[in-house]
């Protein structure tokens, strides 16, 4: 390699050009400080000059003055990785060997070894531009979520019969392997005993969040056995996994689910074929509003219960039910607090997307104490902001609400959009699921909210049982005070798809900003990033007349980001 | 006593250093450009020649029934 | 073979949906009920002083309003039902019996609850949950919510004897339209079949999209005729095959496969009558309402049963439905963008071929026959492999037999 390649590298990765209109602008000292010490003013950052071409990668992380910066780097970068280490350790067998057990993971699959080393990223791109406390409330969202990956992985590697040469690990009968969209809180009863794990949240849904290439693989290869492109990629990625010998052996039974939809119930019939072990199926009924289907999905709920005594020998325990459950509407009650927060007042501290797969994350796998001890840190924070009136977002021009499912390569799309445009996502459909307080004075009361709060679990509480669910968003755009809607257009969503043109004659009607984003959950190479940003620039310029606060954000690439 | 502040401060000295390393690290975004540029190709490369079980060879008939019969046949 | 009798006559009903025999029933006075899904009991609604019309939109083209209202990229049978809708093609259903049983047509149903589409100033659309599972928890609810929501529904609005004595009566008349139908599909099980493919499709739409006490006495003549009807001096066909998949109510689709020379002897799909014309047995001791949720939860093949051996069995069946039709092979047909049956196609495409040595023909379809030139060369190449393989397997056979 000659001096001016390396010259030219070294420019590349680490040198950020000064803005043409800065270039001959005489050096001010005084302002140069205090950009030093309380970070730049919103409209001067030029985010977007930090980017390393098309990768994502920075030429340096952000400056946010240096309180912020010491505490991003303090508590959020080295913080986190000291803790990912320890979480390891803790959430493997408490022993070395589970270092080991995390490294043959890594080398196993492509999912771990692609994928979640990258995690830091993930945090960068979710709280790029974020000050103060928004940064702060944010960022134990993110660490929720990563301690609870690291439960889930560890879990499944110390317990793996493929890493442990076909031999089965002592934990391994102490598993139950779930699909993702089967509520932990389902497992309560058993909980000091058995350790639910979902099969797909890590191998899929959480990696295409932190690393979006590694999905793709897995949607090639469903297709590569004759799947068509057209049902849901989220599907496809599910069982593509199993096509590619992706997934791990760490447990004797499984239970499945027909939510979200048709194509997950298909779903189930390949990977009930590869998994080829005892398997549960439970289904939600699909007319839940219907006070006659709730007996029957009761009842389903108890056979699953017996289901999971058969197989592993042990007792429903009621005790352990009203603990768990108990604790968990700890999180619920927090959760309506943060809604008020969020619906009434600008003194909200998490960002769109901490906020969306935090909730989403939590309520999905049920009682955890990680959960807990976030909640705590977001608490205080949040008390904060409300008492001294903080505004957490002080750029907001529009207040949106997100509808429908979200772009999973591209979930921190708001962090981007309140950057450039001043677009705060306040709240999105799936934060809003789950929305059910678990009664436990009784058997009878506890079956009966468990079963309500499963039919309105992420993705199906509003998308089937009757139109009248989806068209809830303009009940909600009005609970949460919101002047717009982003409209996520999953292309291969055939439920969503199937209502589309009721929205366009609904948003004409009643004269709402409206901005459709296609995608295409995981598969980023149906509807790339820029993209969907390209949809929201034009909006904001051709409809609604409006100035990019951060100029720098409106058109550059990162096609080949995490 | 003087050796023990010595120790101290060769403590606090290496510590400043290595904090001050992984600043950098932090910083500069190295932990990032080492995961694009070296690791994940890398690991690209050996997922891609790993060989993989063909799961369509599994025998798609060959489960028993294994859930007892309340949940699972028609009365 | 001679024509069959009243063939030209069905296949004249078959060309619109609010055909000649439901103005008949209409003018009768009997209430139209619309459905789409095998879920929904059309036995339930053929109850005295009502008729079933299961949904079809014959002749559609493209459906450029339901497409506004659906977007391009879902199942073609529910934006063309849509489409006719909105044309006022279904202006004659007095009721919608509704289940959410597949997304889209789901969607299309709910469509016409909110959109006010249906000019007929008494039509409702009522939907009824359907389970996943084939247990006795799932008997109980389906008949619970066909009580609730066909049952009391149809009395409350139009005044229908719902009692178990109108059940049995309405459970006789289906089961003799049952009987007939395996009659004449039974046929199709001989060696030289006797009934083409195409004209039994023809004979078993019209018994879903006409009221059935009009076409009994024509289903009566046909059976009849059957029983000396001779088959062609020389074979038209140069194979046969099991038609098995997604929606498929388009006659001139088997004809289209029958061109290619693949007589289809069975019909293992949404409209097909395997199942679909099993007869309804009512136990002792045992309501007719129950019969008829068990009849219809136990009876369906239809790729959303979640239960382990249920998925399994599925396979079994298709297999022996190829056995017991004497089949050389299947052909699986997936309406496109019908989710259940993208996967279900997948998996039977493996393993049919693999467990069962079973030839297979996998394609995909739009609801408009648009791609016949691209379907008449797969089937074309299909029927050849089959040949092939038929000869390949003689020649085997006798070498053994010299060796």
């Amino acid at each position: 390699m000659k001096l001016n390649d390396i010259k030219a590298k070294y420019r590349e990765l680490f040198v950020v050009e000064k803005a043409p209109e800065d270039k001959n602008k005489p050096k001010d000292v005084k302002k140069a400080v205090k950009d030093f010490w309380y970070g730049k003013p919103h409209e001067e950052r030029r985010l977007g000059d930090l980017y390393v071409g098309d990768t994502g990668l920075y030429k340096h992380r952000e400056w946010r003055g240096v309180k912020d910066t010491m505490y991003y780097f303090n508590m959020v970068w080295l913080y986190n990785y000291a803790h990912m280490v320890t979480d390891i350790m803790k959430y493997g067998d408490g022993t070395p060997k589970s270092v080991v057990d995390f490294a043959k993971g890594v080398m196993r699959y492509r999912w771990m070894g692609q994928t979640y080393l990258t995690v830091m990223h993930w945090f960068d791109r979710g709280m790029e531009g974020m000050r103060g406390e928004a940064m702060r409330a944010s960022a134990w969202h993110y660490r929720g979520m990563v301690s609870e990956s690291i439960r889930q992985f560890q879990r499944m590697f110390v317990s793996d019969k493929k890493i442990h040469g076909g031999k089965e690990p002592e934990t391994w009968k102490k598993n139950i392997a779930h699909n993702e969209t089967v509520g932990g809180s389902f497992f309560y009863p058993f909980m000091d005993e058995l350790e639910e794990v979902p099969l797909e949240m890590i191998p899929y849904f959480v990696s295409v969040h932190v690393n979006s290439h590694t999905v793709l693989n897995y949607i090639d290869a469903a297709q590569s056995i004759g799947l068509p492109s057209d049902p849901c990629p989220m599907c496809q990625a599910e069982y593509g996994l199993f096509v590619l010998d992706d997934y791990p052996d760490f447990a004797p039974a499984m239970v499945t689910s027909n939510e979200a939809c048709d194509g997950s119930v298909a779903t189930s019939v390949l990977q009930d074929w590869f998994l080829n072990r005892p398997l549960y199926a439970l289904p939600q009924p699909m007319r839940y509003d219907d006070p006659l289907v709730q007996k029957h999905c009761q009842k389903e709920i108890e056979n699953c219960w017996k289901f999971i005594e058969e197989q592993y020998g042990i007792k429903f325990d009621w005790d352990q039910y009203v603990k768990h459950a108990e604790a968990y509407n700890k999180l619920t009650e927090f959760e309506w607090e943060k809604w008020d927060v969020a619906a009434n007042t600008p003194y909200y501290p998490i960002s769109g997307v901490a906020q969306a797969l935090y909730r989403i994350y939590y309520s999905q796998v049920g009682d955890r104490p990680i959960w807990h001890e976030m909640d705590e840190h977001v608490k205080r924070i949040m008390n904060k902001t409300v008492k001294n009136k903080i505004e957490t977002f002080p750029k907001t021009r529009h207040r949106a609400i997100a509808w429908s499912c979200a772009p999973l390569y591209y979930s921190h799309w708001c962090t981007w959009a309140y950057n450039c445009w001043g677009i705060n996502c306040v709240i999105n459909m799936d934060s809003l699921m789950f929305d059910q307080y678990l009664r436990t004075d009784t058997y009878e009361h506890a079956l009966e909210d468990l079963a309500w709060m499963n039919e309105k679990a992420p993705m199906r509480a509003m998308a089937v049982g009757g139109h009248e669910h989806i068209l809830s968003l303009f009940d909600y755009m009005e609970r949460f005070n919101c002047d717009m809607v982003i409209m996520y257009d999953q292309l291969q969503c055939k439920g969503m798809q199937g209502i589309h043109g009721v929205f366009e004659d609904e948003f004409r009607k009643r004269d709402i900003h409206a901005i459709w984003i296609p995608h295409a959950l995981p598969e980023k190479r149906t509807v790339s990033r820029k993209e969907i940003r390209q949809i929201i620039n034009d909006y904001m310029t051709t409809v609604m007349h409006e100035e990019p606060l951060d100029p720098t954000l409106v058109d550059f690439d990162d096609d080949k980001s995490w | 006593m003087k050796s023990i502040w010595k120790l101290l401060g060769k403590f606090l000295g290496f510590t400043a250093v290595v904090y001050g390393i992984l600043f950098a690290v932090f910083y500069w975004d190295l932990d990032g450009k080492f995961m694009y540029y070296i690791w994940e190709p890398m690991m690209i490369k050996r997922f891609d020649n790993m060989k993989r079980a063909d799961n369509t060879s599994i025998p798609y008939l060959q489960k028993d029934k294994v859930a007892p019969d309340e949940y699972t046949q028609i009365l | 073979m001679k024509d069959l009798v009243h063939i030209f006559e069905l296949e004249d009903l078959l060309q619109e949906a609010n055909n000649e025999l439901i103005r008949k029933a209409k003018d009768d006075g009997k209430k139209v009920l619309g459905y789409t899904c095998y879920f929904m009991p059309e036995v339930l609604l053929d109850l005295p002083g009502c008729v079933s019309a299961r949904l079809r939109a014959p002749r559609s083209t493209s459906p450029d309003m339901a497409t506004y209202y659906m977007s391009g990229r879902t199942c073609m049978y529910g934006r063309c039902l849509l489409e006719r809708a909105l044309e006022g093609g279904f202006n004659f259903l007095d009721a919608q019996m509704a289940t959410e049983t597949c997304t889209v047509t789901c969607r299309f149903q709910e469509h016409l609850q909110l959109m006010d589409i249906i000019q007929n100033p008494n039509f409702f659309c009522e939907f009824t949950d359907v389970p996943f599972k084939k247990n006795d928890n799932s008997i109980e609810h389906y008949e619970n919510q066909l009580k609730v929501h066909v049952l009391d529904k149809l009395h409350e609005h139009f005044g229908i004897d719902t009692s178990d004595e109108a059940l049995l009566t309405a459970i006789k008349e289906h089961n003799e339209v049952c009987r007939l139908i395996t009659e004449i599909g039974s046929y199709r099980k001989l060696d030289e079949p006797t009934i083409t493919g195409t004209e039994f499709s023809i004979i078993m739409l019209s018994t879903l999209v006409c009221p059935k006490y009009l076409i009994i006495d024509k289903l009566r003549d046909i059976a009849e005729q059957l029983k000396t009807r001779e088959p062609d001096v020389k074979k038209t066909y140069r194979c046969k095959v099991v038609l098995s998949g997604s929606e498929e109510d388009d006659p001139n689709f088997i004809k289209l496969i029958e061109e290619c020379g693949a007589l289809v002897v069975a019909d293992r799909h949404c409209y097909g009558s395997l199942p679909g014309r099993e007869e309804i047995v009512v136990k002792d001791g045992e309501s007719p309402l129950r019969a008829i949720a068990r009849h219809y939860l136990g009876t369906s093949s239809c790729p959303r049963f979640m239960e382990q051996h249920v998925m399994r069995q599925r396979k079994q069946e298709l297999a022996d439905i190829v056995k017991e039709y004497k089949a050389d092979g299947i052909i699986i047909s997936q309406m496109k963008f019908c989710e259940y049956w993208s996967y279900e196609r997948t998996i039977d495409t493996i393993v049919m071929q693999k467990e069962y040595g079973i030839p297979v023909c996998s394609i995909e379809k739009e609801y408009v026959n648009n791609a016949v030139g691209q379907l008449r060369t797969r089937f074309q190449a299909f029927v050849e492999s089959i040949e092939l393989k038929a000869l390949k397997n003689n020649d085997n056979s006798k070498k053994e037999v010299t060796a």
